[in-house]
Parts: C-alpha cells; structure tokens; sequence
C-alpha cells in the first residue's frame, strides 16, 4: 500500500518538469517548420512602388518614394554616397534617400535577404561582403541603368572607362556594378629611386638584380603580411597571364586541372622563388599585420616594392613618408618575349554596388546609382578619395595632387586595350585557403612544387564539388 | 500505518500519527485549492512559464534549427532551402581543412584546461596555504598583491588581449623578440612568431592561458578558502609537507570546483574564436592554429554555404557534449565525490 499510492499521485517537480521538456520538444519541431517556411511566403517582389517611366526618370521612380542604400564603410568611407544620396534627392524633389553604414555587409544583411526585405541599393565590399555567386540570382538586371542617360543628358555607357561592367557580368547577366576603377601595379618611391639611381623593374630576373642593390643598402626588395600575403597571389596571376596571354587567364578561371602547372605560371613561380632564395624578402610577414607590414614599406623603406591595388595611396596615407612619391608600375613579366607587352595592366572596376530584386524600390535603387554615375557625385567621388570611378575623363592632370592618381591615369592611358582581370579568387571564396600557402611559400617554408600543389587542390575541391555553381568564362 | 506515505490520500493523513503539520497539508483539500490561486498561478508564469519559454526560444530552437539547416544546402541568402540528406557530413569527412581543424580543436581542449587548472592551482595553494610553515597556516608574503595583478588579464577582453599579443609577437617591432635580441639572441631577428608552424601553435596557447589563469586563480582560492584551517594544521601536525597536503587534501576538497573549471575551459578551448580571430584570422601558418569556430565562420559568411556551416556547428556540438562527458567520467572513475567525508 506503501508504494501504488503515492506512484499513482505523485504529479511531482521532476515529472512536470519532463512533461515541460516533452511540449517543449514538440513546440520546437512545429517552431521549426514555421521558420524554415517563414521565408518563403514573400519571396515574390513588393516592389509594387513604380511610377511612370520617361527620359527624366528612366526607372519609373514613383513620386515622394524612399531609398535605403546600405554602403560599405571602408577606405573609402561613406560621405561620396551621401553626396550622391543628396543629388539623388535634389533632381527628385519629394523623394528621400537614407544611407547607412554597415562594415560587415554579410553577417549585418543575411537576415533582410532570408526575409525577403533587403535594402534597395548595396555596396557590397570589404572582407565580410556576400559572396556574388551566393546571391547573384537575387539581382535586379542593371543594364538599364548604363542605357540610361546621366543628370548632365549623356548616355551613362558612353562615359565610362572600357570593360568595368565586365568584372560585374554573371552568366550574361549584368548584376553587379563596380563603381570604383582599381588599378593593381607594383609601387615604389619614385624618390627613393631616383636617389639611388634605381629603375623600375620589368621582368622577374631584372627585379632580382634590383633585390641585390638594394641588400647593399641594407634593404629588402619585397615585404607582405600576413593578411595580404595573397597580393603576391594576384601579382603572379597577372604576370602569368601577360607572359602566356589570355589562355593563362581562361585556364584559371574555369577552374581547368593542372591550370597552375601551365608554363606561363610555373616561370613566375620561379622567378619569386629565386628571389625568395636569395633573402630579399624581409622575414617575418607571416606573423606581421599587413598594414604594419605596408608601414615598413611606404614610412620605413625596408623594402622596395609593394604589390598591391590602388587604394594603397589612401589606406597608408597617415603613414607614408613625407616626400615618398608613391608611384605604380605595371607587374613585371618573365622575359620580353612576353604574350603582352609589359604596358598591359591587371585593372578592374571594385567596389560592387548591387540592387538586390526584391527590395521595396528597385527604381529607387537604380536611380541611386544613376545619381553616382553622374558627372557631380563622380568627380567629387575622386577628389575626396584619390581614387578614380569608372567615369572617365574626371581627373585632371596633377592627380589632385596625388602621385600615385597621376600613374595610374597614366598606366591606363598606356595599356591601352590590353587590360585584363580575372574573378576566380573572389568569385569562390577561395582567398583564405591560398593565403595559408602564400604565407608558407613567401617565408621560405615550401617549394614550388608543393604551392602549385596546395593551389591546384584548392581548385581541383571547388571544382569537384556540385553545391558550388559555375560561372564559365569565355 | 497507511499514513507514511509522504502524499496518502486524505483519510489517512488526518488519522495518521506523528506526520508533520506541513506534509499532511500536502494532500489535503485545501492544498487543491490553494493550487489555483493567483498567486500561485503567476509563480509558475513568472518563474517557469517564461523562462521556459525564453529557453525554447533562444537555446532549444536555434539548435534545433541548425540540426535541421545542417542537412540542407542553404546558401544562407535566400529563402530556397533545399534538402540534401546527410550529404554535408560526407563531405565533411572528405574535407581535410576541416579535419585539419577539428584536430586543432581537439589539442587546445587537451592542452589547455590541464595548463591552465595546473597554474591556477598551484598559484592559488601559494597564496592561500603554501606560506611559512610556523604559526598559522597562511599564503606567501604579499599573496593579497598576487591575487590582484593575477586577476588583471580577465578583466581585459579577449579581444584586446588578443591584439595587444599580435603587437607583442610582431616579428619586427614587437616586444618580444626586442627582448630576445636585446640579450643577445640573435637568432629571434625578425623571427615570425605567429608565422612559423612550429610555435604558432604555442604562442596562441599561451595568451589563452595567460588571459584565463587569473580567473580559475580566484575560483580555486575562494574553493580553498572554504576548507577549515584545521584540517591543513593537523596534517601539519602529521608531517605533511606543501606538496602532501595539496595532493591529499586540497585537491581531494575541491574536486568539484576543478571539475566546472575543468568543463567551462573546456568549451572555451573548444571554441577560442575570439582569441584566433585576433591572433591568427587566416587560421594560422599551414592551418596549424585553424580552429572549428573559425572554419565555420567563414563557410557560412564567406562561402556562403550555411548548411554545410551548420553540419559544422553540429560536429563541434557533439564534441562538446562528449568532452563534458568525458571530464564527467574521468572525475567519476577516479573517486568521484564519495572520498570526500560530508
């Protein structure tokens, strides 16, 4: 009797308790199906915002509508886009354009793009940006927008530099507009070399001899650190494709097996190595952070050279040497027997402004776009920054001042059409894994054959693996 | 007799002999009653109903969802949700970066939560117990000073902690090797700390432990603090000497102090993103400090692959889970808390 009874009765804590986790466990499975369908309720547009579309307002932007751009907040800050934002609103009297600031543009918009409600307008950069190939499906067609004339009458395309909507073209697919024309060039001190007498070098075995008069002064040739050891990534990518032309380049890209045991980019890999060998590169990158590793550079001159993209001028100008006269050269071929001549230049158009379809004002989005394009936000866009937009013909001859915007004007200007990018690096996602190698291979840790290796297996995964869309290239 | 039972139905309870006041209550009419009163009903909405629910909502059905995503292929930007099966735990088995990683993972939950409990411990016997042998048993001369600066290090975030070492191991201006080659060690010029496989790996683990031993310091010295004085004295008396009675005593009365220090460093161990994120973002010369958190953190953010990310987060779940298990056992098979006289 002792025992049935209280069994039969006791409604105790503990029991409550189980019977508490049991509905909790089943509240959680219904929860989940809730959520995981949550999503897909508003994936058709809301964009229902559109007014009439004429020459003045190409998109149909409707009367007293809001724009929210979310842009980037890196070297370039964010004031050029407000400056554009106001233009916007000026030609569009009633209509208002918000701007924010976001350093972390995946983690920060993830969720608007689960829900359904993303921004009109992004600038989709810096190392935390979304993957292109992540999203590219989600994006508004933006050819209407370079079709479409500027604030000053002038068909948008016909203002900018040639190839810059390249680099944003998916599949055909127009998505992604890159604002900002980034020049990529080995810099030096202009000053520095015409104290000692120096010249720039052209190939890879005319930079080993320059490696050796610099040791004689107590300097190295080359530096990195440990975030950007991928810069010497990118410098041998474009040597490879100026020495063995455009097949090079199209190996790459579509991700071919043994594409880095091509020639072409086994000589590069040499002649770095060589150079590697001989002890010109200051030691220690790996463990340095790049922007200290860049102050050895521009404020110390350790070094001599520095691979790296034009914003270079903008991200250490607290710490460049008075005097230093940052100049760009195009990257250094093998031999002079090179597929291109050493004038051509790695150059692309950075910093991808994308309106994603689903936002609540496509039109505003492309009309936000139409205001940076025109000549006012441009100019004031390279005067403010020392960085060039894809508009051309905007900076006047002294660089603003600036050496490092003369050269790369005048980079351009001699490169004529030989200019060439490629997407693979970004496009995959691929960047932190080959930094681990570059790190190894620039310290002296591996050979050749062991680089070339790690980066084929690399490229071998991506291509292998069915989750990752391809973009071919032609 | 029927009246022993601690809830027997009613007629016994108001026959019963010697039951206190209290329990008879328990099974009376009036404790029915007394069930559905106000008060009674916003007790359990205040204090199970809504953290219960905030439970469900924040701890249980994250988990849940991530179990679920983690057989999905989601890109994490769109609202298509695509299920794959178990496919993305292939592919993990397949995936040597991640392997890589979870070995990383694995060391630092081995080597760090011994290191670091280690240190605490014998610093926390030196300033409590480990001091002059005549007189009262006391710590060393200025253990109060000790107790302070040791503490230090936790008050920074990790996060600073971090950047303040990646400055000291700067291979070129860092405080470091200054020192090194200051004396005359001339080999650590320009030496990569953070950069060469063969003491990335440690320098890591020694800020880790350098940040934390202040914090289990003070935990084991609080642990100590609670043994009556007299049982170090008579064990004095006895012959023991420091080493002895932090061996047969302290450590055998703080058992279960050592075993919570011992599961939270280690899922601290397990994770260390914050510290990696500081110290080696790429994940460190040749992986070699590539940790699990990290791996999915840019799998999901930068790869975009967020269902793949999530099988991930379920691998490093079911290695907690087993690390505490683990730890659990250990303490269990090896005395467990019955050799402690309560």
């Amino acid at each position: 009797m002792n025992n049935p009874v209280p069994t039969l009765r006791s409604f105790d804590r503990r029991n409550f308790l189980r019977g508490g986790l049991a509905a909790a466990a089943l509240a959680a499975t219904g929860g989940l199906a809730g959520c995981a369908t949550s999503g897909t309720g508003s994936t058709t547009p809301s964009n229902t915002a559109t007014g009439a579309a004429s020459a003045d307002n190409p998109f149909g932007l409707a009367a007293n509508s809001s724009t929210e751009a979310v842009i980037f907040k890196g070297g370039y800050g964010i004031e050029y886009a407000e400056f554009a934002g106001k233009a916007m609103q000026t030609k569009n009297a009633g209509s208002t354009v918000k701007v924010s600031p976001a350093t972390n543009i995946a983690q920060t918009l993830q969720p608007r793009f689960v829900a359904g409600n993303p921004p009109d307008v992004i600038d989709n950069s810096g190392a935390g940006l979304i993957g292109i190939n992540t999203i590219r499906d989600q994006l508004a067609d933006l050819t209407d927008v370079i079709n479409a004339n500027n604030y000053e009458g002038t068909k948008i395309a016909d203002t900018l530099y040639p190839g810059v909507t390249a680099p944003g073209t998916f599949d055909g697919k127009f998505v992604q507009l890159n604002y900002v024309l980034t020049v990529y060039a080995l810099w030096y001190s202009a000053s520095l070399f015409e104290q000692n007498g120096w010249t720039v070098p052209k190939t890879y075995d005319e930079m080993y001899e320059l490696g050796g008069q610099a040791k004689a002064k107590g300097k190295y040739l080359l530096g990195w650190g440990k975030e950007a050891a991928t810069y010497y990534q990118t410098m041998a990518i474009a040597s490879a494709i100026k020495q063995g032309g455009n097949d090079v380049r199209l190996a790459l890209e579509n991700l071919k097996p043994d594409c880095w045991s091509m020639p072409a980019v086994q000589s590069v890999f040499t002649g770095l190595k060589k150079i590697i060998d001989a002890g010109y590169v200051k030691p220690g990158g790996a463990g340095t952070v790049f922007t200290a590793a860049q102050a050895q550079w521009s404020n110390d001159e350790d070094f001599l050279l520095y691979p790296s993209g034009g914003w270079i001028e903008n991200e250490m100008k607290d710490q460049t040497k008075d005097g230093f006269k940052m100049t760009g050269a195009p990257e250094p071929t093998v031999d002079s027997s090179s597929a291109m001549p050493w004038e051509a230049l790695h150059s692309t158009a950075g910093e991808g402004y994308i309106v994603p379809a689903q936002g609540k004002n496509v039109a505003g989005g492309k009309e936000f776009l139409r205001a940076m394009l025109s000549k006012d936000a441009a100019t004031n866009f390279a005067k403010t920054t020392f960085s060039s937009s894809i508009v051309k013909g905007l900076i006047p001859e002294d660089g603003f001042g600036s050496t490092a915007l003369q050269s790369q004007v005048k980079m351009l200007d001699a490169a004529g059409t030989n200019v060439f990018t490629w997407n693979f690096v970004d496009l995959y996602g691929t960047n932190t894994d080959q930094l681990v190698l570059w790190n190894t291979f620039l310290q002296g840790g591996s050979d050749v054959a062991t680089l070339t290796k790690g980066l084929q297996s690399i490229t071998d995964k991506i291509a292998a693996d069915d989750s990752v869309k391809k973009v071919p290239v032609s | 007799m029927t009246a022993v039972g601690p809830v027997a139905p009613v007629e016994g309870a108001a026959a019963g002999v010697g039951l206190r006041h209290g329990l008879r209550q328990l099974g009376s009419p009036r404790w029915r009653k007394r069930n559905l009163t106000f008060d009674r009903i916003s007790f359990f909405a205040v204090f199970l109903v809504v953290p219960l629910a905030a439970y469900i909502a924040f701890v249980v059905s994250p988990f849940v969802q991530a179990a679920y995503f983690s057989l999905t292929s989601w890109t994490g930007f769109s609202a298509d949700i695509p299920f794959v099966g178990l496919s993305n735990y292939t592919k993990l088995l397949d995936d040597d970066i991640f392997l890589k990683a979870v070995g990383n993972s694995v060391v630092l939950a081995l080597v760090l939560p011994t290191v670091t409990l280690v240190l605490a411990m014998f610093f926390a016997t030196l300033v409590t117990v480990g001091g002059s042998s005549r007189g009262n048993v006391r710590g060393l001369a200025g253990s109060s000073f000790y107790r302070i600066v040791s503490f230090f290090p936790y008050v920074v975030p990790a996060i600073v902690i971090g950047l303040i070492w990646s400055q000291i191991y700067d291979p070129n201006s860092g405080l470091l090797n200054g020192i090194l080659t200051k004396v005359g060690l001339d080999q650590f010029q320009s030496f990569a700390w953070l950069g060469e496989v063969g003491t990335a790996k440690l320098a890591v683990m020694f800020v880790i432990v350098w940040g934390l031993v202040g914090f289990y310091l003070v935990l084991f010295i609080a642990a100590i603090k609670g043994i009556p004085a007299e049982v170090f004295e008579a064990a004095r008396v006895d012959g023991a000497g420091r080493f002895r009675s932090t061996i047969s005593i302290t450590i055998p009365l703080v058992r279960d102090n050592i075993q919570t220090a011992y599961i939270y460093m280690g899922i601290l161990a397990l994770d260390a993103f914050v510290y990696m994120a500081a110290l080696e973002p790429g994940g460190g010369p040749e992986n070699s400090t590539l940790v699990i958190s990290q791996r999915l953190f840019t799998t999901a953010f930068t790869q975009g692959q967020f269902g793949y990310a999530c099988a991930m987060g379920v691998v490093l779940a079911v290695i907690t889970l087993a690390y505490a298990g683990l730890v659990f056992l250990v303490i269990r098979l090896t005395g467990g808390r019955d050799e402690v006289a309560e």
